[in-house]
């Protein structure tokens, strides 16, 4: 019996060892066959994470199968639109995060350095382009960007079109700076005009009955979400290694299966468990507790972070980006249901709009604290960190701007993260 | 009671021992300054022996000993580690309970901390580069062959200055050894230099927002020249310890008052 450290390192092992996309299919094919991952609890460090394990891995397997065709995605996207037209999604930037967890960001980066590619560009997307160059990933026959946040995905998603002779099957979805009737009607049009023109180009219809479906999926998934999200506002113990950044994938590429769904529900299971435990003990070790709002993204190779502020009695009990900010979609208005989720996303538009969310969630969850990790290189989130840092600040909430790179070891000191999070505990804990 | 505070940094050690007979309240009665070398925990041990013994006191008698600075969690005799954020504005506070900002320049890193009614409520730290640290200086007194000590001096008698555009410091090293290449008067860039360690940590200090009084602290503060140009800079008077170097370790020894 191995556990999930070892399967870990076997497949960074193995990984290393030999690039190429033959290899890696068939390294899934086996990992993904194994029945006993689904069936023993013991593999994985808890329910949540063995199904987020399973889940992600049968994503990528369906990347890598050759079996449905498959479009990259930018992050922002709604994910249904690619469920519904039946083409297979890959999230380069998820899968930068995840060769940061195997220790392989090291060669994907150094691909992109010699391609010529900027030191100032954020880092996954510089590991992204680095693994494209380096035919890690699938060939996809379609890519699919948006202007929402992020303002490297057009170009990079593009780069990675012009790399695969696709540049007429490259999507960009302009999302409006404003939120009114025209700019939701507008992104609809966009959405339903992509929808139309990847269908024709797979020779099929446009299935409205099949958006209707995954709406409707979306839905159940957001419902569950909602659930999970409001038991945590009063847990405070979690399953060992429990960690909400982990869930990006789901959270935002699995919006509209059945995966998502299940998912969720086994995380409502299982946290409800938890919860009840945590009533039961009445833990009073852990009434000065201070609980952190987790802000932007962590850095996924191996890191002492959350040892360090559990160790300072301080638990992350939200993070902003599981944070549903849309309202529930019509399964009968497919295109403008997905545009108003787009749409209604806290990071369009101006600061304000993040910092409203914000505020919700430090009310929502009992926020002592906010920690604000400033990825380099990533400019729709480090910019607002001032007025972030002031605004909480009239809420008497600390913020603590962690500035380094949630890809690159090279570009943070682990040292100075120490001293910067211990700090910030010592002034929590003093106050 | 004794307690001490010992502060390994980068480039040196400082170890305080402290004979409180209340909480809160305190005499220095022995402080040593070493180099840390290559060895953080021989250093602080080291440290620790050579302060005990100008105290005349034994290690026994010492009720609890916190580390800080870079090197606090690999000295195996401490009763705890604390930051150097909460170490120096505690020193900083004990030395002048009024003060509101503390300014720490160190070998390796550069802080402003943010105080309210004593507590450190805010911090900004350099960003994992030597510029506006004393190892920037260092490396630029080696360049130009002159001591450090004499940079103070330099600075106070000298009217002009060259301005020095490099922020990194290997930058910064090579834009000085092209300025005595071309004959620039070593005294005009001393000036240069010293303000441009200046104007980066001025840019901090207004990120956190200046609030008077100010202290000043760490091994930096001991170079008159770098006080000057910050004082003119921030437009504020800055108050420094008769000892900045051990600052640190002083407010490690008062804050081991409440562990014992």
């Amino acid at each position: 019996m191995f556990n999930t450290m070892n399967l870990k390192e076997q497949v960074k092992i193995r990984l290393q060892k030999n690039l190429n996309q033959k290899y890696i299919r068939r390294l899934l094919n086996i990992i993904t066959s194994r029945p006993f991952l689904l069936i023993t609890g013991n593999t994985f460090s808890s329910t949540s994470d063995k199904y987020l394990n399973i889940f992600s891995l049968k994503n990528l397997k369906n990347a890598y199968s050759n079996h449905y065709p498959v479009a990259y995605g930018s992050i922002f996207l709604p994910y249904e639109l690619f469920y519904s037209l039946e083409i297979a999604p890959f999230l380069p930037e998820v899968m930068a995060g995840y060769s940061a967890v195997l220790g392989l960001a090291d060669k994907t980066l150094k691909k992109s350095s010699s391609n010529w590619y900027s030191q100032d560009l954020c880092t996954f997307h510089r590991s992204a382009s680095g693994a494209v160059e380096l035919d890690i990933f699938p060939k996809p026959e379609f890519i699919i960007c948006c202007s929402l946040a992020c303002d490297a995905a057009q170009k990079s998603f593009y780069i990675y079109a012009k790399n695969f002779g696709i540049e007429k099957n490259f999507y960009l979805v302009d999302v409006p700076y404003s939120y009114t009737t025209k700019s939701e009607s507008y992104l609809s049009q966009q959405l339903k005009d992509i929808s139309i023109d990847i269908s024709k180009k797979l020779g099929k219809k446009l299935d409205l009955n099949k958006f209707k479906e995954v709406i409707k999926l979306s839905n159940e998934f957001r419902k569950w979400a909602l659930k999970v999200n409001n038991l945590r506002k009063t847990l405070i113990n979690y399953p060992i290694n429990y960690n909400g950044l982990n869930f990006i994938l789901p959270f935002h590429g699995l919006a509209g299966t059945k995966e998502a769904v299940i998912l969720y529900q086994k995380m409502y299971d299982e946290l409800s468990y938890y919860l009840k435990k945590q009533g039961q003990e009445n833990s009073n070790n852990k009434n000065n507790q201070k609980r952190l709002l987790w802000l932007h993204l962590k850095p996924y190779y191996r890191n002492e972070i959350f040892q360090i502020l559990e160790q300072g009695n301080c638990k992350v009990v939200f993070e902003e980006f599981n944070y549903i900010y849309w309202p529930e979609l019509d399964p009968d208005r497919p295109f403008y249901s997905l545009a108003k989720k787009m749409i209604s996303h806290y990071l369009r538009g101006e600061i304000e709009n993040r910092m409203s969310a914000i505020l919700n969630m430090t009310g929502d969850y009992k926020i002592d604290g906010a920690i604000l990790f400033s990825h380099w290189g990533c400019r729709q989130s480090n910019g607002g960190a001032r007025i972030i840092k002031d605004s909480l600040k009239q809420y008497n909430i600390p913020t603590l701007v962690l500035d380094g790179d949630c890809v690159d070891q090279n570009n943070s000191s682990e040292g100075q993260l120490k001293t910067r999070i211990q700090g910030f505990i010592e002034i929590l804990n003093s106050n | 009671m004794y307690t001490c505070g010992i502060d390994i940094g980068s480039v040196s050690t400082e170890v305080v021992i402290l004979d409180g007979a209340n909480k809160g309240n305190g005499k220095i009665i022995s402080y040593v300054i070493t180099s840390t070398g290559s060895s953080s925990k021989n250093a602080a041990k080291k440290s620790f022996e050579a302060a005990c013994n100008k105290a005349n006191i034994s290690k026994d008698e010492i009720k609890a000993i916190i580390a800080t600075g870079y090197g606090r969690i690999n000295i195996p005799f401490a009763d705890k580690n604390i930051t150097e954020i909460s170490c120096h504005a505690k020193g900083a506070v004990s030395l002048f309970p009024d003060i509101k900002t503390v300014i720490d320049i160190g070998g390796q890193d550069s802080k402003v901390i943010k105080l309210d009614y004593g507590n450190p409520i805010d911090f900004l730290m350099n960003d994992k580069c030597a510029a506006g640290t004393g190892r920037f200086l260092e490396v630029m007194a080696r360049a130009l062959e002159i001591n450090l000590e004499h940079f103070a001096d330099i600075f106070l008698n000298t009217s002009e200055k060259v301005d020095i555009t490099s922020t990194c410091t290997v930058f910064a090293e090579s834009e000085i050894v092209s300025l005595i290449g071309q004959g620039v008067d070593k005294n005009k860039i001393i000036k240069g230099l010293i303000y441009s360690i200046a104007a980066r940590i001025t840019s901090m200090v207004e990120r956190i927002g200046l609030q008077e009084p100010v202290c000043m602290t760490g091994g930096v503060a001991k170079n008159l020249g770098v006080v000057k140009a910050l004082e003119e800079k921030l437009d504020t008077k800055i108050n420094i310890p008769d000892e900045p170097q051990i600052t640190g370790a002083l407010g490690a020894a008062y804050l081991a008052q409440k562990i014992s």
